[in-house]
């Protein structure tokens, strides 16, 4: 009992799969397939990053302009005539700069994290609508669409540019020392004070690392539109946070895993793409989505509950 | 006779914290109720307060029986209290923390602000408080809300009022304005019942005095009548458990050395110094400094003035990062908030403070050898490593908060009422993996507040009392040279260092 409801999200996305597949002969579709892998990779990767930043008992609603801002800057350093890898690499430390910046702030003003990335959501969004005048950036290569759209032997690009990601990810949380000190760090802040780990050295870390990753889920979504949108990822911090907690993390620290943070994600995915498919009314999917959230949460806090 | 309490009895799930208290209370006395600390004193009066309810026994008041629901029950019929840790709205002003739950209002039922804050400041006048109705409470320091639960207190307590240990965070002056406060209440007539560790305070206040222990009342008597060893003696009268004793073995190098360290407010111009092998009890009362102690030396706190020495060497220690460096482990008192990651797997528990690791990465078979080997060395009864650190019992814990700095080797450790919440048959366990580290050359440090267990375990014992050391006693001394040397001033002649 206890195994299958540990499964349950997993379960949930089976269980998706096959009653869209009965659905609708749309879905089993490799155009659609690809289509849904496309849509959910951008935030599937930020998602990575929030996982790292929620299991260390934080959050961070600024993902979302920080997206932007990254795909911004690097579209408007192609625009400017750099190379295209240049402009890519620009985009995924620019990500990591405010990423960072938001670690800064957490740890030296001792301010709690919603707090302070409610604030730099604002502020990076505000920063990327004055540098780029409100106009998106139209002056791409073409050959930058391969990012988004971009296929390997008949595999999107991005799916394996998530894969990796989340390898990364998934090896930093379970193998090294950072990533110990990030289950560390949520489970009892001030047990790992009194360890003597550098608490505030790591949780900067942390939001950089997510930044980074923010960054790079930029230029896909800036080379699937190919333009620079100074307005792009309005809202998906939320999309990155439900993925996130669907897949098991805990707001209150100490929990998540980069496998049910991808379930996670697909879950929202699928459940968006079944929608469009079936032609149900797009207002009825954010309702969907919504209850799908409470519920993925009250069945993790039941089996919780009844475990301890 | 005002208050009578007969056989009271408070058990909180498996533990008694009131087993047979007596106690009565005339109008136009001060009675003081004495004992160690979780003697069962403060339960007694939330009891007689209505925060909590008795289990058992009798209560009168003015010889009819009496049951409590709650504070404005009690305070209905005229008893309140000025409570030790402060049970105030810091965000409200002083004057309407006075009337809290109990406002004032006007003809239409709405909340008069102006006729409370007029009787506020009246009362604030007559007292000679230093404090303003205005002023928001979270901006008090601890003595300014005791003075404005003081207030709040003879507001609404006209029959009985209970002090319990009032003074504890008051400066000189404002203790004797207590005091001034505590005889005025008497002389017109009201019940005063007063808890106190300070015998310096008894004296100059009390007139009748009762005594628990262990949750018992063991004795009571006029004030006048009393000697203090006689007092001492009932406060801590009962044998010994003998339990455990341990060996002492020859003391090595110095490994820690304390030298006039201040770190304000509660630790002042302490010096001490901790040898290999040697385990010292550091005793006091609640509040005496130890705990704010042990955090300077492991540089949760910055003190002020001072140095440090780690094995013979000058340290300097701004964060716990630098004391886990030097070696130096603390074993908090508050377990489960600062000790122990309870979410998390043993394993990683024991290697928090040092997870193996090359470049960053994770070396789990090393990891793994380290728990499998803590486990075993330190007796932790579990089923696995991976099995979550909160699943285990009390004393299963703190072993695993104790394996994390053995892994780590460090070489001094502070204890913090390294028994606290733990049964007997883990206590002893836990005073067994301190000897084995001593024994394998480790200095300890060991504070708490169970006299017989400092007995049991230190070879000699500091006592802290205010902030400052009171004076050093040999591991074969007696409960009532510690509370002796715990509670009286330190200018006192009985002082043998």
């Amino acid at each position: 009992m206890k195994t299958v409801q540990r499964l349950l999200p997993f379960i949930t996305l089976i269980i998706l799969v096959v009653a869209l597949s009965i659905a609708t002969p749309h879905f089993l579709t490799a155009t659609n397939l690809s289509s849904v892998v496309r849509q959910t990779a951008v935030f599937n990767i930020m998602a990575l990053g929030m996982t790292l930043i929620i299991i260390s008992s934080g959050v961070d609603l600024s993902v979302g302009s920080i997206l932007a801002m990254g795909g911004l800057m690097g579209t408007m350093a192609m625009s400017k005539g750099q190379p295209i890898l240049v402009g890519v690499l620009v985009g995924i430390l620019t990500g990591g700069l405010f990423g960072l910046l938001n670690g800064v702030l957490i740890t030296r003003l001792n301010i709690s994290p919603f707090i302070v990335t409610l604030g730099t959501m604002g502020i990076v969004r505000g920063l990327a609508l004055v540098v780029s005048n409100g106009l998106p950036v139209h002056e791409i290569p073409k050959a930058f669409s391969y990012l988004g759209e971009g296929t390997v032997l008949g595999v999107p690009f991005v799916l394996l540019l998530l894969v990796v990601c989340a390898f990364l990810v998934h090896f930093l949380l379970d193998h090294t020392r950072l990533g110990r000190y990030t289950f560390a760090i949520g489970s009892n802040q001030d047990a790992a004070i009194y360890a003597g780990i550098p608490v505030k050295f790591h949780t900067t870390a942390i939001y950089a690392i997510g930044g980074l990753l923010t960054g790079l889920a930029g230029m896909i979504e800036a080379s699937r539109l190919m333009t620079g949108q100074p307005t792009a990822g309005q809202g998906y911090e939320l999309q990155a946070i439900a993925a996130v907690v669907i897949g098991g993390g805990s707001l209150r620290g100490g929990e998540g895993s980069v496998v049910g943070t991808l379930i996670g994600g697909f879950i929202m995915g699928l459940l968006a793409n079944g929608c469009d498919l079936l032609g149900i009314n797009p207002y009825w999917q954010q309702v969907i989505i919504g209850a799908v959230i409470i519920l993925a949460v009250s069945v993790d806090e039941l089996r919780k509950r009844r475990a301890v | 006779m005002l208050l009578e309490l007969k056989g009271v009895q408070k058990r909180f799930g498996g533990v008694v914290a009131l087993r047979n208290g007596d106690l009565s209370v005339n109008a136009g006395e001060v009675h003081l109720v004495m004992g160690e600390n979780g003697a069962g004193k403060s339960t007694m009066m939330k009891i007689i307060a209505g925060l909590y309810q008795r289990d058992g026994g009798e209560m009168k008041w003015r010889g009819e029986s009496v049951n409590f629901a709650n504070p404005v029950e009690a305070a209905k019929v005229g008893i309140a209290m000025v409570h030790q840790e402060s049970l105030l709205a810091p965000h409200l002003t002083v004057a309407e923390n006075i009337f809290l739950g109990r406002e004032m209002s006007n003809r239409f039922g709405l909340v008069d602000r102006g006729a409370m804050f007029d009787k506020a400041r009246r009362l604030i006048e007559e007292h000679r408080f230093p404090l303003q109705a205005e002023w928001k409470v979270e901006r008090l320091s601890p003595a300014g809300k005791q003075l404005v639960e003081i207030c709040r207190a003879i507001q609404h307590g006209t029959s009985l009022l209970i002090f319990d240990e009032p003074t504890s965070s008051l400066s000189e002056a404002e203790t004797h304005e207590v005091f001034k406060i505590v005889r005025t209440l008497r002389d017109r007539g009201t019940g005063v019942i007063y808890i106190t560790h300070r015998m310096d305070e008894l004296r100059s206040v009390g007139d009748r005095v009762t005594i628990l222990r262990d949750g018992e009342t063991v004795h009571s008597e006029s004030m006048s009548t009393l000697s203090t060893s006689s007092m001492i003696r009932y406060m801590v009268g009962r044998e010994v458990a003998a339990l455990y004793k341990r060996e002492p073995v020859t003391p090595g190098a110095e490994l820690l050395r304390v030298h006039n360290l201040t770190s304000p407010p509660s630790v002042k111009d302490v010096s001490l110094t901790v040898r290999a092998g040697e385990i010292v009890g550091m005793a006091g009362l609640v509040g005496a400094g130890r705990t704010e102690l042990c955090r300077a030396i492991f540089g949760l706190d910055q003190p002020s003035a001072g140095q440090i020495w780690v094995g013979g060497e000058q340290v300097s220690i701004g964060s716990p990062r630098d004391a886990v460096r030097h070696g130096v482990a603390l074993i908090p008192e508050d377990r489960q908030k600062t000790g122990l990651a309870r979410e998390l797997p043993i394993s990683w528990n024991v290697t928090l403070a040092g997870v193996p690791s090359k470049y960053g990465v994770l070396q789990h078979g090393i990891e793994r050898e380290i728990t499998a080997k803590a486990i075993e060395r330190l007796r932790i009864r579990c089923d696995s490593g991976a099995q979550k650190a909160g699943r285990l019992s009390g004393g299963n814990q703190q072993k695993v908060v104790i394996s994390k700095w053995v892994s780590r080797g460090a070489k001094v450790f502070l204890f913090d009422e390294p028994t606290r919440g733990i049964d007997i048959g883990a206590k002893v366990e836990v005073f067994e993996v301190m000897d084995e580290l001593a024994r394998q050359g480790a200095a300890i440090l060991m504070v708490s507040s169970e006299l017989p267990e400092l007995l049991q375990v230190a070879d000699r014992i500091l006592v802290m009392r205010q902030g400052r050391l009171a004076g050093e006693l040999p591991g074969r001394t007696t409960q009532e040279e510690i509370m002796r040397l715990a509670t009286l001033p330190s200018s006192g002649t009985e002082l043998e260092l």
